[in-house]
């Protein structure tokens, strides 16, 4: 019961300030909002019980992209400055767009949720058996694909250096 | 050496500079306090000499005072703050003599800028290291210098003891000046030449 | 195993007498409810109180290190100076800017303190004093703490101030560097414990050599140093103070700010100089456990008789008490020589060491 009353409350909190996100004609105000969606969405990761991943999106989301991109803005020309919008015909066209993404994600979830429920370990998941499924080799084990992904953060971070040390 | 080398002997050297600074502020820390705790210290508080706190006017036990209501000390106020003023009276052998009156001093707008008592050539004010000078109004603010009935010492009195409120040295150099002054009105003539030359100089 | 000891003074007996006494008064809901409830007012209490006492003892540190004798006017002491400071400030009138964006200019000085709060509700006090225990512990602070500077970011550019800018600047890029060094250092603690569970990691250091810092010998030493380095500069103090530089930028990003927004601010500082050193107290010198030699029985028994929350505050004094002769020895850093501390000494060592420890733990090198 009050899992539910929460989870409408964050739902409405999410989907709130995402439209605000979307709707926000100043950049800066838009990123906070958005940071509000990302934090409401780790509160979803919390009343599933899987903190781990709250606590990812939290440090890496919230705390790690938010803030690169709020620095990032305050670089750029006029953080304060409101955007003007876009002609109706471009509107209409990406507001076709989302609709046409929530349809594809809603039929998803709905033809899958009932399949992907039982993959889910009811109650907290040890940070042991995550650690070790991130680094496994074994099967439904993911050592690959984070290798990759460091891959390609090194990557990232040679061209940084590239870019820097560019006479 | 390599700039690995550097690299490493800079980290052991910064490591061991800061453990210095470290210990020098640890010594700091268990040093005595050197805090005055001001009203509550009065008893034992300890004013330099050198501290203008105000401007005084010493007095001997004759009720006698050094000024011979010259006003050089009013010319060479930058603000205003001393007002002499004089009167001629008639002396027993018969002669007209200017002695002071009243000498005003006007703490308010004193910047204790030490002219006045350096261009004085009798030595007859000083400032004081009194310092507690807060009052209500202004008003109290301006002072009457010379005691009530007070006159001016003469020129070779008979005993110069230390006047009460003023500081052994500054004592002193009345006493000292009282027997030979020639020499100290040439030395404090000075300055007062100069503030005129530099007058004059600001009119043209 | 530690030899079976009374706990004269400790709380958890008093917690466990409340909670089954309000069980037995009400259905389980209702108690949980009135508990949260307690709890976080118990949280908030501590928050503020905690604030007040290190205002106060950083004062008069902080004096003695200057040979002054700091707040001895208002009580005996100065004891209840920043109670005094603490009125002035709720009291003190919120003034309005001219031209700030006023959402994110209310708003960022609740991310710093939420921030800080929500790090602080984390904390071991003592046993039994654990407000929420997440497996993941460790990673919950780093995460958490890491938003407080969105509210300094934005606290700067929303005040229409090019000092708060400036400051804001400094500080978030202040922050998100050291904010690795503080990660990698307390993750080469959790390679070492095994576990990110904050309790986990307290109990496993119950005698003195258990203690992470010297379980781990050298490379625990070493994360121990960065770690107190790293979070030193995050809490925006001692030589690391270059975002609020006085002479430079008045106050940095919270020049703008007045009455209890500002308070937010300052009491969020304070706190987290508590907060590091309450996760370094935790992580690396045992959190609550009392000082315990291995057979010396008479001297475990006396040492248990300090509850446990006071040996927690003593520890963490301690390291707040180091963060302070810190912050009065050394002279403030320029932005290019805070950023090559991170970047070219305190990372490199770090993940080096961070390589050191897992060797030491995959041979079993460390102190067993």
């Amino acid at each position: 019961m009050i899992e539910q009353v929460i989870f409408y409350i964050l739902a409405f909190f999410i989907v709130g300030f995402s439209l605000l996100a979307v709707t926000e004609r100043r950049i800066i105000r838009a990123s906070v909002y958005l940071l509000f969606v990302l934090l409401g969405t780790a509160g979803l990761y919390l009343i599933l019980e899987y903190h781990f991943l709250a606590a990812a999106q939290v440090a890496v989301y919230a705390g790690g992209i938010m803030v690169l991109f709020v620095f990032s803005i305050l670089l750029t020309d006029h953080p304060g400055a409101e955007v003007k919008y876009e002609k109706p015909k471009r509107m209409i066209i990406s507001a076709f767009a989302a609709l046409a993404g929530i349809a594809i994600c809603g039929h998803i979830i709905y033809y899958n949720v009932s399949r992907a429920y039982q993959y889910i370990a009811q109650g907290e998941i040890d940070m042991k058996d995550l650690g070790m499924t991130l680094m496994g080799t074994g099967k439904y084990q993911y050592m690959l694909p984070f290798e990759a992904i460091s891959l390609l953060l090194l990557a990232c971070i040679i061209g940084g250096i590239l870019i820097a040390r560019k006479k | 050496m390599s700039s690995v080398g550097k690299y490493f002997t800079g980290i052991f050297k910064g490591i061991g500079s800061l453990l210095l600074g470290m210990s020098v502020t640890l010594k700091e820390l268990f040093t005595k306090k050197v805090t005055q705790q001001y009203p509550e210290n009065r008893a034992t508080l300890v004013i330099s000499d050198r501290f203008r706190g105000e401007l005084v006017m010493p007095h001997d036990e004759n009720n006698e005072h050094a000024c011979t209501a010259c006003g050089i000390c009013e010319m060479n106020c930058p603000n205003g703050t001393i007002t002499v003023k004089s009167k001629m009276i008639e002396t027993p052998e018969g002669k007209r003599k200017k002695v002071l009156d009243e000498y005003f001093y006007d703490l308010g707008q004193c910047t204790f800028c030490n002219l006045c008592v350096i261009s004085c050539p009798s030595h007859a004010i000083l400032f004081s290291n009194h310092f507690e000078n807060a009052v209500f109004t202004r008003s109290k603010l301006l002072e009457r210098l010379n005691h009530e009935g007070s006159k001016l010492r003469e020129k070779a009195p008979v005993k110069k003891p230390a006047p009460a409120v003023v500081p052994s040295d500054g004592g002193e150099k009345v006493k000292t000046e009282g027997e030979a002054k020639p020499q100290p009105k040439a030395e404090v003539n000075v300055p007062v030449k100069e503030n005129k030359e530099e007058k004059e100089e600001k009119e043209q | 195993m530690l030899l079976e000891i009374s706990h004269p003074l400790e709380l958890f007996k008093l917690t466990a007498w409340l909670d089954s006494m309000l069980r037995s008064l009400m259905p389980d809901w209702g108690a949980l409810l009135i508990e949260f409830v307690l709890i976080g007012l118990v949280l908030l209490l501590a928050y503020a109180v905690i604030a007040l006492a290190l205002i106060y003892i950083e004062r008069k540190i902080t004096a003695f290190f200057q040979c002054r004798l700091g707040p001895n006017r208002v009580g005996k002491y100065g004891i209840i100076q920043s109670v005094a400071d603490m009125v002035k400030i709720l009291l003190k009138e919120i003034i309005p800017i001219d031209h700030v964006d006023k959402i994110l200019f209310y708003l960022a000085p609740f991310f710093v303190i939420v921030s800080s709060m929500l790090t602080f509700g984390a904390l071991p006090f003592g046993n039994g004093l654990h407000v929420v225990d997440f497996n993941i512990g460790l990673f919950y602070l780093i995460a958490v703490s890491s938003l407080s500077i969105i509210g300094v970011l934005l606290a700067g550019w929303s005040s229409n101030n090019k000092y708060s800018m400036i400051g804001a600047m400094r500080s978030g890029a202040q922050f998100i560097s050291y904010e690795l060094s503080a990660g990698l250092s307390l993750m080469t603690i959790a390679v070492l414990s095994g576990s990110l569970q904050l309790s986990t990691i307290v109990e496993s250091q119950t005698y003195v050599y258990h203690w992470n810092l010297f379980r781990g010998h050298i490379p625990a030493l070493i994360a121990f140093v960065i770690y107190l380095i790293a979070g030193h500069a995050e809490t925006n103090r001692g030589p690391f103070d270059l975002p609020e530089a006085e002479s430079e930028l008045t106050a940095g990003y919270h020049t703008e700010y007045s009455g209890l927004q500002f308070g937010f601010f300052y009491l969020a500082e304070y706190l987290n100089m508590f907060i590091i050193a309450g996760i370094a107290t935790t992580v690396f010198l045992g959190g609550w456990n009392p000082v315990q030699i291995e057979g010396w029985n008479g001297f475990n028994e006396v040492m248990n008789w300090i509850p446990s929350y006071v040996w927690f505050f003593a520890k963490t004094g301690v390291l707040i008490f180091l963060s302070l002769w810190v912050r009065w020895t050394f002279p403030r850093l320029r932005i290019d020589q805070l950023l090559n501390l991170e970047w070219k000494y305190l990372l490199p060592i770090n993940l080096v060491n961070l390589v050191v420890m897992a060797v030491l733990v995959v041979f079993g090198l460390y102190i067993k």
